[in-house]
């Protein structure tokens, strides 16, 4: 039996030194905090008017369009963009659509539409289909999609036209907030220590085994329910572990960050990354490797990062 | 704000326990969580704990009016309400199925029952009456509403007492509590209701199921009873079929179920009694449990202990012989320490099990088991410039 021992000690506060300057630069302001006292401004979302004066309604950052102020929040439901993959359960099987949770105000849509039929074909919709519709996806299935529109009442309406999205199969879903997830070209990643992941921009992460080859066919109706291999589940139980230590520290989520907090997990065992000691060093060696990267002119390898922090070390 | 939705590998694992006899908290099917009734400093203020399921119920009494259809008997006026303290489900001021639901049931358990003699409530007859009025809360929802909201509302109504009057022709005084002391109200019987939830078409029941099992249920049956073993109301909701002998059975452990929480509430009701009359501290200052850091205070979890031995002896038996002890923990970092290291990963899946012991060596575990226990203390392996703030 392994025995774990903690003793209670003060928590040291990460500062990174070098990011302390752009944090100077943002107007953070609690609810409550007066945002200024002129009275020209146009009042947006997340603030109110108290005698006069602007005040905060939410915890955020301060953001000014002109004559516009408006507070936007660090915590906060997903508010959907055009262009933004998302990963969604199924809630609910409705006559032409199906109804979508995916961490926003309301369920999102995804109509009948919007979906590629088995096979590829391009016709349209009968009654046929939708009575069909439950063999596809049912209460419970989860999915990657991409947002297409937002409707008047601020709902998303995503489709899976792509062959890249649809049905998720075998793989592990981690929550994290949506304002810490990357805006990306590209959110779908294979990454190099054997497992892909989805960076849904709504917070729900989708780690999976890398597929061996891809079924061309099938259009995300197929999911493979071979069994997966115990090292595939390790690297997966790994990068959660990771994820969620990043998570922790507010740490912007995409694919060079996981792997370089990867990478700076191997010397640990997968069960520890999540003890509050190790989540702090991860966090450290992960930031100082981004800021190498951004420092050097040329794409930094595992070596070129680890050299350039220990000359970061103090 | 709408709940996120259960998983489908989490309604796998539920259904699939519940098949096995197992349930998440480690209880038998036919146990109930620990319950545990606090009064408050006013009379009729009660704060009942099932698990982690907090309801509070508060009981006043107004001089009013009597309906017209019935002249000489006292109001009862029972209202439930689910607060969003108690799950980001509920929103304020929204009707939803299960608030109706639940109010309904506690009417039908408490009011139809005729649990309150209503004709001592009667002052002046056709003028005056008392109406009674129970306010439950919800402040925190873990599964089972309905049996700690019964439960709360009888302790609240057997704890009430309501101010003395008198009458001399038409005019009514109504005494303080310091003029003249209260009377507590007239109760025949406690109906305490039970719930069982059913699972897989009705094939597998559990009694006082917790906030996950609820969510996967298939059905649900409420059994309201007293101690005399008398049925106050039963209600099945959820559509399931069920069989005659099933009902009967539930009415067994119903009753078993119900004496006991009787038990419990004439105890707590007795304590309290005592406390006030010794002059001692009472209120819920008295009985909620301080959380200060420096004390430790865990719930007993209860471990499956039926096969230890053979399962130990087994597991001993399949090691390799132990290396010499080492003498120092491994410092996974500074302030946590670990000794020993686990035994070989069991985790795997049958066709890997020859791929295994090639792969143990570059895991960090090994199937050595080493029972040395150490105190950790703060050693700095690596070298640091800042000083440590701890000695």
């Amino acid at each position: 039996m392994a025995v774990e021992m903690r003793l209670p000690a003060v928590h040291k506060p990460i500062s990174l030194a070098a990011s302390q300057s752009n944090r100077d630069d943002k107007h953070l302001v609690v609810p409550g905090d007066v945002i200024t006292s002129d009275t020209g401004f146009m009042r947006g979302h997340g603030t109110y008017m108290d005698e006069d004066r602007l005040t905060a309604s939410v915890a955020g950052e301060v953001e000014r369009v002109n004559k516009l102020i408006c507070v936007r929040p660090l915590k906060t439901r997903y508010n959907g963009e055009v262009g933004d993959v998302v990963i969604g359960r199924i809630t609910e099987v409705q006559q032409k659509r199906w109804k979508v949770e995916t961490n926003s105000r309301l369920d999102s849509v995804l109509l009948l539409s919007s979906v590629n039929l088995p096979g590829g074909e391009l016709r349209r919709r009968s009654a046929q289909d939708e009575l069909a519709m439950r063999d596809y996806l049912q209460e419970g299935d989860l999915i990657s999609a991409e947002v297409q529109s937002i409707f008047s009442d601020g709902a998303l309406s995503l489709h899976t036209r792509s062959l890249k999205y649809g049905k998720l199969g075998q793989g592990v879903l981690v929550l994290v907030s949506p304002s810490i997830v990357k805006r990306q070209k590209t959110h779908f990643h294979n990454l190099p220590c054997g497992a892909s992941i989805i960076l849904g921009n709504n917070g729900y992460v989708w780690l999976y085994p890398t597929p061996g080859h891809q079924d061309e066919e099938a259009g995300g109706y197929y999911t493979s329910m071979e069994p997966v291999s115990l090292s595939d589940r390790e690297v997966i139980s790994r990068l959660r572990n990771c994820l969620l230590a990043l998570a922790a520290h507010k740490v912007l989520l995409y694919d060079t960050s996981v792997l370089y907090c990867y990478e700076a997990s191997l010397t640990h065992q997968i069960k520890d990354i999540l003890k509050p000691e190790i989540i702090g060093r991860a966090r450290c060696v992960t930031s100082r490797a981004q800021l190498a990267c951004a420092n050097m002119a040329v794409p930094a390898t595992t070596n070129d990062y680890k050299k350039s922090a220990e000359s970061y070390e103090t | 704000m709408r709940d996120t939705p259960l998983s489908n590998c989490e309604r796998r694992f539920l259904l699939k326990a519940v098949e096995e006899k197992k349930r998440l908290d480690g209880r038998q099917t036919y146990d109930y969580r620990n319950i545990k009734i606090t009064f408050g400093t006013d009379y009729g203020c009660c704060i009942v704990e099932l698990g982690r399921t907090r309801v509070l119920c508060q009981v006043s009494c107004e001089l009013v009016p009597p309906k017209d259809s019935r002249p000489t008997e006292g109001i009862m006026f029972f209202n439930l309400e689910l607060s969003p303290m108690a799950s980001p489900a509920f929103e304020p001021n929204r009707q939803s199925e299960l608030l109706v639901m639940l109010n309904r049931q506690l009417e039908r358990c408490l009011r139809n029952s005729k649990c309150i003699d209503t004709e001592s409530l009667c002052v002046v007859s056709g003028e005056k009456v008392w109406q009674i009025r129970v306010d439950v809360h919800v402040l925190n929802h873990d599964g089972n509403l309905m049996d700690a909201a019964s439960i709360a509302a009888i302790s609240a109504l057997s704890h009430f007492r309501r101010p003395d009057v008198a009458i001399q022709g038409r005019d009514i005084t109504v005494f303080s509590p310091e003029e003249r002391d209260p009377i507590p109200l007239s109760i025949y019987h406690m109906p305490i209701c039970v719930s069982f939830a059913f699972f897989l078409q009705g094939s597998y029941l559990l009694v006082d199921p917790c906030e996950r099992e609820e969510r996967v249920k298939d059905g649900l049956l409420v059994i309201a009873m007293n101690k005399h073993r008398e049925i106050c109301s039963i209600q099945s909701s959820g559509g399931i079929m069920l069989l005659k002998d099933q009902v009967l059975r539930c009415s067994k452990i119903a009753s078993v179920k119900v004496s006991e929480i009787t038990e419990l509430i004439n105890k707590a009701l007795e304590n309290d009694r005592k406390i006030r009359k010794e002059g001692g501290k009472f209120g819920f200052a008295e009985s909620m449990p301080k959380e200060r850091i420096t004390a430790l205070k865990r719930d007993e979890a209860p471990v499956e202990m039926t096969d230890v031995q053979e399962t130990a002896s087994e597991i001993v038996n399949r090691t390799e012989t132990p290396t010499e002890a080492v003498s120092s923990p491994v410092l996974v970092a500074m302030g946590t320490a670990q000794v020993g290291e686990g035994i070989v990963n069991s985790w795997g899946l049958d066709e890997d099990e020859e791929d295994e012991p090639q792969t143990e060596d570059t895991k960090t575990g090994s199937s050595n088991c080493k029972h040395t226990l150490y105190i950790c203390s703060e050693k700095k392996k690596r070298k640091s410039t800042k000083p440590s703030k701890r000695k």
